[in-house]
């Protein structure tokens, strides 16, 4: 496919990208047994993007043929010169380094079957449900998802990579004294269905502590609101690092009034908080998404966000960096063959420190142990929030009695310099995560465990 | 195969569920569609990017003895097709059995056609125009970034193997704005307008209740913390109910039925809210643009008082639920509606002693049992019936069970979506804390 694009790339007559995008998935849940959705699902198309007079013109189409291909870069062309604007006169955009290769991260496992799909679920459910015949509602799901870009640019990139990811969630619903409660894990990351062990022999430790967790947190009870000392899990440090700071840091959300942009080169967070984005799969090779080269054609590379708490980086498309006179690392992305490339984050992680999560949990005498999140928001002004899904009270240094759902919140670059403890023990987020602006995109987070003060909801 | 490429949306759907049934399926259905899009993307100085995308996407869901497999591809070429009746039919014949599995018996409506045929560019634009120009001159310190007018045309086909077939054109246009305040080092926090109509938006401004959003953003450049944690009132915008709706409307459906996990299970004929509470499901509303006329199985869809003056009526059942439940279906496709009441948004905010005008929850999904906590964005501390400054660091938290029955007040003024129309509403019994 490259071969067959790259002719066209000679045609664009200014900045331009031709993308061949197709995404593939799959998704089987199952509902106390039933299954409730058993299917493939497959998108894609052929996108062309032009940059003239300092706008954008993009169209897309599903056919991939030469036909197609020359009427999407016409139809972009034409969209580009159907409005002006008058302050841009055409700034060139920020120049990059060419990104060039192949990075194909297909199994090289025979493909799981459907029936060894269901089969899955199916197994899985029943050891569940026998186990744990109480239970009020078991969900199941299987997910899989893989994105497979052909990129050539006028500048002269030629990339194309396929990369996977599947995920395994399970949620558990039990009858309180106080209604029901509810608890979800999930389990997977990069690569595909056959490369993951999602057999219930092997995952038999796994729902034992998740159906522990649910057991203590029905017994639980409400936060108590208001600023408290917390030790955040690895699992929260990665949505922290994600919400509260990348987003603020993304430089078309800079010049949209992020605050994150008066304070470039100050410290904004304690010196132990050293925040990256991370371009391939991340340092260690081991988070559950890769990218090398941008849907800009720029070679993807590390982005240091915050060094020893001070503000060093944002992140950049072409055109952003343009504007704020930086260079672009590649992190420029689009989700599929019809959406325009956005500044998005990668692999996005705060590094590791030295402490121990005991000395952590020891050190606090009237707070929380927070150890999953669920969704997350961040404002331009630096305000966060996300949802704990699961957590414990710590009293006099040790964990007590677990709590109910709340949503911790603060503002990232005050409560980044509470952080007293870094944990040493780095991990990131085991299936990764979706961010959604405009579009959803897949992405990786990570962290060590850290102890700081946040703002905690609740109704105690 | 080649004349699947250029067969009409209707012989392409029947098309699928003839060749699913050649192949053995027991029962099949597929739904078409073709797509035309067209945005302008804009912030203050002007237009960032203009896109269209056109599109060709189908499903098809086949049926094997009770068994369920499902395939959706985009594009009509013969190897698309047939991996995804492929993919269809494997999953089917890996599927467990349901009895609940199954087509739809219903009636095919005559095709429809909702909105324009072509997108009018002149006035999308002319609103673009008329909304940077208002920025420009009445809201010098508003920022605004990604924002959007869009104009999509989607024709959809069904057909199922019970002779089933439906057709219908929906084009609508779409405006979104995303805006803050921003003066020196002072800023607001980032919000959002959205809504959608058959006509272009040539005064986005009115449109959206632009002018109160923005004059809020304004007036929110010095937030604060309320004073400490109180048990009070929140007057819940219709902004705010927009993004809250979802989470009632899943407590109330079918597939919560199923599970056993909603609150509401036993609550049919009962109050589940205050009196001054009713909710319905209009999407057959023909002067709205986020209705549908057949629903995912081609059922032609039907309006629905689902809580009338406070009672529950029914619940959101849809055609599979409908079957798993032995219920009747009640509900394939949701635009959900608050009555007005008639109360004034001045004297709702007047009657406040101690409380928040809340504008947007940003907090973690509610549970089953429809406890909630989180932050509130984009909102104003109220004392004494007035409001007395903007918001920051706050959280409300709370469950909305308890929060509809003590709604006491609904106001005359509505913001009409598009997908949804709601009006203020006024409810005690929130905790509100902040660091």
């Amino acid at each position: 496919m490259l071969e067959r694009l790259a002719p066209f790339a000679d045609r664009f007559t200014s900045p331009g990208e031709l993308r061949r995008h197709v995404n593939s998935s799959s998704r089987i849940a199952m509902r106390k047994g039933v299954l409730l959705s058993n299917g493939q699902s497959r998108d894609g198309g052929i996108s062309a993007r032009v940059y003239r007079n300092g706008v954008y013109g993009f169209a897309a189409a599903p056919q991939d043929d030469d036909d197609a291909i020359r009427a999407a870069i016409a139809a972009a062309e034409d969209n580009a010169d159907s409005v002006g604007r008058a302050d841009a006169g055409g700034a060139p955009l920020a120049a990059s380094a060419l990104g060039e290769g192949v990075y194909d991260y297909r199994s090289a496992r025979p493909s799981t079957t459907p029936a060894g799909r269901v089969e899955i679920l199916r197994s899985l459910d029943a050891a569940i449900r026998g186990k744990f015949p109480h239970l009020v509602n078991v969900d199941i799901t299987l997910s899989s998802h893989a994105s497979e870009k052909t990129l050539v640019t006028s500048e002269g990139a030629r990339a194309y990579s396929y990369v996977p990811r599947s995920v395994l969630g399970v949620k558990m619903a039990i009858e309180a004294n106080d209604g029901l409660v509810e608890l979800y894990n999930s389990l997977g990351g990069f690569g595909e269905i056959q490369d993951q062990s999602f057999e219930p022999l092997s995952l038999s430790a796994w729902l034992d502590d998740l159906y522990e967790e649910l057991r203590r947190k029905a017994e639980g009870g409400q936060c108590e609101a208001g600023l408290q000392d917390v030790v955040l899990d690895s699992d929260l440090a990665g949505i922290l690092a994600h919400e509260a700071i990348g987003h603020t840091c993304e430089a078309d959300y800079v010049l949209a009034g992020s605050v994150a942009g008066d304070w470039v080169g100050e410290a904004v967070a304690s010196e132990k908080i050293t925040l990256v984005d991370y371009a391939g799969r991340g340092f260690d090779d081991k988070s559950s998404f890769a990218i090398h080269v941008d849907d800009e054609g720029t070679v993807c590379r590390d982005v240091t966000l915050i060094e020893k708490g001070v503000l060093r980086n944002f992140l950049h498309s072409k055109k952003t960096a343009a504007e704020l006179g930086a260079e672009p690392a590649g992190n420029a992305r689009a989700f599929s063959f019809s959406d325009e490339p956005l500044v998005r984050m990668r692999n996005t992680a705060i590094a590791a420190g030295a402490d121990k999560l005991e000395d952590m949990i020891g050190a606090v005498e009237s707070g929380y142990y927070l150890k999953r999140a669920t969704n997350g928001q961040a404002d331009f002004t630096s305000e966060f929030m996300f949802g704990v899904s699961c957590g414990y009270e710590i009293r006099k240094g040790k964990l007590g009695r677990a709590i109910r759902d709340t949503t911790i919140s603060g503002v990232a670059f005050d409560m980044l310099k509470t952080v007293t403890h870094v944990g040493d023990e780095f991990r990131w987020s085991g299936a990764g995560g979706w961010c959604g602006k405009k579009q959803p995109i897949a992405v990786g987070m990570g962290g060590p465990a850290i102890k700081c003060k946040i703002t905690v909801g609740g109704r105690g | 195969m080649t004349s699947l490429q250029n067969a009409s949306l209707d012989d392409f759907s029947a098309e699928l569920v003839a060749r699913a049934l050649a192949r053995g399926a027991s029962a099949a259905q597929a739904r078409a569609s073709d797509d035309r899009y067209f945005e302008m993307q804009f912030d203050n100085r002007g237009y960032d990017l203009v896109r269209s995308v056109q599109n060709a996407a189908a499903s098809i869901t086949v049926f094997l003895d009770g068994k369920r497999g499902d395939a959706s591809l985009n594009g009509r070429s013969t190897e698309e097709v047939a991996a995804a009746l492929d993919s269809a039919f494997f999953a089917a014949e890996a599927g467990v059995a349901d009895e609940a599995n199954d087509v739809a018996a219903a009636p095919s409506l005559p095709a429809s056609r909702h909105g324009l045929d072509i997108a009018d560019r002149a006035t999308m634009g002319e609103g673009v125009e008329s909304l940077l120009a208002r920025l420009r001159s009445e809201f010098p310190l508003v920022r605004i970034r990604d924002s959007l007018h869009s104009f999509s045309d989607v024709e959809t086909a069904f057909a199922n193997s019970r002779g089933v077939a439906q057709k219908e054109r929906r084009a609508r246009y779409n405006f979104s704005a995303l805006f803050m305040a921003r003066e020196g080092s002072r800023a607001s926090s980032v919000n959002w307008a959205e809504a959608s109509s058959y006509q272009p938006f040539g005064n986005p401004f009115h449109a959206l209740g632009l002018g109160r959003l923005l004059d809020e953003a304004v007036r929110s450049l010095d937030p604060r913390p309320v004073p400490c944690k109180f048990e009070g009132d929140v007057i819940i915008t219709p902004e705010c109910f927009a993004g809250l709706a979802g989470s009632i409307g899943e407590a109330l459906s079918g597939a919560s039925l199923f599970a056993g996990t909603t609150p509401f299970v036993d609550k049919k004929g009962e109050m589940i809210a205050s009196p001054l509470f009713s909710l319905a499901n209009r999407p057959c509303d023909k002067s709205a643009p986020g209705g549908a006329d057949f629903d995912g199985f081609g059922v032609p869809t039907s309006d629905l008082e689902i809580v009338t003056n406070g009672r529950l009526n029914d619940f959101l059942i849809d055609y599979f639920f409908s079957r798993k439940l032995k219920a009747p279906q009640t509900a394939g496709a949701w635009r959900f509606t608050v009555t007005s009441g008639d109360a004034s948004l001045a004297a709702m905010i007047a009657g406040v002693k101690r409380g928040i005008l809340f504008s947007r929850f940003s907090g973690g999904g509610p549970n089953s049992n429809l406890d909630f906590t989180g932050v509130a964005k984009n909102s104003f501390y109220i004392e004494d019936g007035e409001i007395r400054h903007a918001l920051g660091e706050t959280m409300v938290s709370g469950n909305f069970q308890e929060l509809l029955k003590n709604i006491y007040a609904v106001s005359r003024e509505r913001v009409d979506f598009g997908s949804a129309s709601y009006p203020w509403l006024a409810a005690s019994g929130v905790v509100i804390s902040s660091k």
